[in-house]
């Protein structure tokens, strides 16, 4: 996998860039936590030019201050995708990146030609609410996102430092990350997305982990009602991070997903 | 030195297990620990004790907004405000203060602020907190990620809709009005002294030394920590070149005055220690929504330079609450002492003091408000006399009205009708 930093709208970003394969690209947007490259990103990368650049306000990509609300990040991607020249391609998303997706597909349906959405963010149901996981400590937070506590990412999230520089690095990039998140899901994580969810014309796949408490699998249907012809798949043995938790079948899942609609 | 006195107005009455039975005293309180006859009783004591507050010696008394709040029952202190303003002629009506970002539009807080200002004859004071984490993004929803930038933005046009003297648009992120026109106008001019509390955040402190803003740093943590911040406030200072009027700072202190250090135990020991092992029962999740903090004060904390946001002490009893410095307890000359000491180290002109904390019932909080005005506020009142001007006080009306008595019906009308008639 690549890192590279890339300037847009002249220079009031600098977007830090994952990519990794050849061929045909994929566009991915990670989700709120802190973003990683697992087995997923590998199994995608194996077989197209996977490209997934960090939002403004995570990791190196800068400029999350000129961003005040969702029409703002919408239209920040627009310009990144039309200064890389990307279009006519799939377009993945977890969580976060998944809402992000869903608009970007609704606001240019013909742009996209498939869409596959991870548990991701942008609807509410009152008696299934998300789970506010901003009010969640850090320590706790790993009962939430994992369906196996004793799995190594799950292991490997619990680990919160407690001293030096590993306990003020850990805790800005943190701050940082949820501040951004926050922007586009606090207080509740529905800016409208069920007005404009319609308009989506590509094929597309909603994955949902079986065991997700950030999100119950009742989003999956939620979406599924207001996408049109969008199928649903339940990962088991998953929670909230199934990249993380299960990258080998949801890479599957979406491949086999992706070839059926021709790419 | 001006010494004003700070009432939270707090829920006296907590069951026993509360912490242990729930997981917070704010945010998600649970509504049937609150008794609205008994709540009847304390708004009426506290306000009582505000006025006495404002008559015994102190110069102001001072108000705040919670929401959700066990120990903080104001979530519109200018309703308190304004009873205490219309019973009490010479002290400072001091809000610390209005959320000004949470309103919609902030034009709001200038139309009430104004009105309590020419309600007062001109003795308002005008607090603009931020607001606590859980106040402003946990129970009022606002989005912590803009809510500094939105902040700014409503002080901004608070400030010319006080100055301004014509009709004007406001075109803002957060906030468009195409008519900004207030009705009243403050007595003060331009504008009511604005006092800025703060709950630790370093910005905050370059901020009111360029705006001339009062910082009053408002911590339950006492004087010892609270010299951290103070430290850090008048470094600041320095660095860009503000002279150290100590009146440019205020800070708050928990106080308890008897007549010995046994008897000062035996009756505030256990109200001090429901304040802070019940009161300050917080859910962690609710200290700080991702974002409140700006990146520096958070490295500022987790380098240990200011407070460390989210920690909570075990059980504190009321002989560790005051060695830690978190309450300023003993006799009038004991108190005198410290407070003179605080004073002198934090360098502040203004002591902001709460003589009713946590469950402290109505009898002895008058006691310790009388205590306090007869035996400690003459002795310190000289503190700074000759050597500072206090630029950040009110300025009151020369002439201003004192309430009448109320009269009974027939004298009233009595008094209305015409003078041959009577």
């Amino acid at each position: 996998m690549r890192k590279q930093q890339v300037a847009v709208r002249g220079g009031a970003f600098d977007v830090e860039v994952w990519d990794s394969g050849e061929g045909d690209p994929i566009f991915y947007l990670h989700g709120e936590g802190r973003p990683s490259w697992t087995a997923f990103h590998d199994a995608l990368a194996a077989k197209h030019h996977l490209i997934a650049p960090l939002h403004p306000g995570y990791g190196g990509s800068t400029g999350s201050d000129q961003l005040q609300d969702l029409p703002d990040l919408v239209y920040y991607y627009l310009d990144f995708l039309d200064q890389l020249g990307l279009r006519d391609l799939p377009l993945v998303g977890h969580g976060l990146g998944g809402m992000f997706a869903a608009e970007l597909a609704a606001v240019q349906p013909e742009r996209f030609t498939a869409l596959v959405l991870v548990a991701p963010f942008g609807l509410w149901i009152q008696d299934d609410p998300v789970q506010d996981f901003f009010a969640v400590p850090p320590a706790e937070l790993a009962t939430l996102l994992y369906h196996d506590l004793d799995s190594p990412p799950a292991r490997v999230a619990a680990e919160v430092p407690t001293e030096g520089d590993a306990l003020i690095e850990y805790h800005v990039e943190r701050a940082k990350s949820m501040a951004t998140a926050a922007k586009y899901l606090w207080p509740i994580p529905n800016r409208g997305l069920a007005k404009r969810a319609h308009r989506i014309a590509a094929p597309t796949l909603i994955v949902w982990g079986a065991s997700d408490k950030i999100a119950s699998p009742a989003y999956a249907e939620a979406f599924r009602e207001r996408i049109k012809g969008a199928q649903v798949e339940i990962v088991e043995g998953a929670g909230h991070l199934p990249h993380e938790e299960q990258p080998e079948r949801l890479a599957e899942l979406t491949l086999s997903f992706l070839a059926s609609t021709g790419r | 030195m001006k010494l004003e006195m700070f009432h939270l107005m707090p829920y006296r009455e907590l069951p026993e297990d509360f912490a242990e039975k729930y997981r917070s005293v704010w945010v998600d309180i649970p509504s049937h620990l609150f008794d609205p006859e008994r709540a009847h009783e304390m708004y009426n004591d506290t306000l009582d004790e505000l006025e006495l507050g404002a008559t015994v010696g102190y110069d102001g008394v001072c108000v705040n907004e919670h929401h959700g709040n066990g120990y903080g029952m104001m979530p519109s202190p200018n309703i308190m405000a304004a009873s205490v303003a219309r019973r009490v002629r010479d002290a400072a009506i001091i809000v610390l203060g209005n959320s000004i970002a949470l309103y919609n539009p902030p034009v709001r807080v200038a139309e009430e602020f104004a009105m309590l200002d020419v309600i007062s004859g001109g003795r308002l004071v005008a607090g603009f907190p931020v607001g606590s984490s859980q106040d402003v993004n946990f129970a009022y929803g606002m989005n912590p990620a803009t809510f500094r930038d939105r902040y700014y933005e409503a002080e901004k046009l608070i400030v010319e809709a006080w100055t301004n003297p014509d009709v004007f648009a406001f075109d803002g992120k957060y906030n468009q009005i195409r008519y900004v026109n207030i009705w009243p106008r403050p007595i003060q001019q331009p504008h009511p002294p604005i006092w800025i509390p703060g709950g630790g955040s370093i910005e905050t402190w370059g901020w009111c030394l360029e705006k001339s803003y009062l910082y009053a740093y408002l911590s339950y943590s006492g004087f010892k920590r609270g010299k951290l911040v103070m430290d850090g406030f008048w470094k600041k200072a320095d660095e860009l070149g503000v002279e150290r009027n100590p009146y440019h700072a205020g800070f708050l202190q928990l106080v308890a005055v008897g007549e010995s250090e046994s008897e000062v135990e035996e009756r505030f020991g256990p109200h001090g220690e429901y304040f802070y092992n019940k009161m300050l029962h917080v859910y962690s999740g609710f200290q700080d929504a991702p974002g409140y903090r700006t990146l520096d004060t958070l490295k500022m904390g987790l380098l240990g330079q200011t407070t460390r946001f989210g920690d909570r002490p075990p059980f504190l009893t009321w002989k560790d609450l005051c060695a830690n410095g978190n309450i300023v307890a003993g006799t009038p000359k004991q108190v005198t002492e410290q407070l003179h000491e605080v004073i002198k180290d934090l360098h502040i002109g203004h002591l902001m003091v709460l003589n009713q904390f946590g469950s402290i019932p109505h009898d002895l909080a008058m006691d310790n408000i009388t205590l306090m005005g007869e035996k400690v506020l003459p002795k310190l009142k000289h503190i700074w006399d000759g050597q500072w001007e206090d630029k950040w006080w009110i300025e009151p009306l020369a002439t201003r009205r004192q309430v009448s008595p109320l009269r009974p019906a027939r004298a009233r009308a009595d008094a209305l009708a015409p003078a041959g008639a009577r």
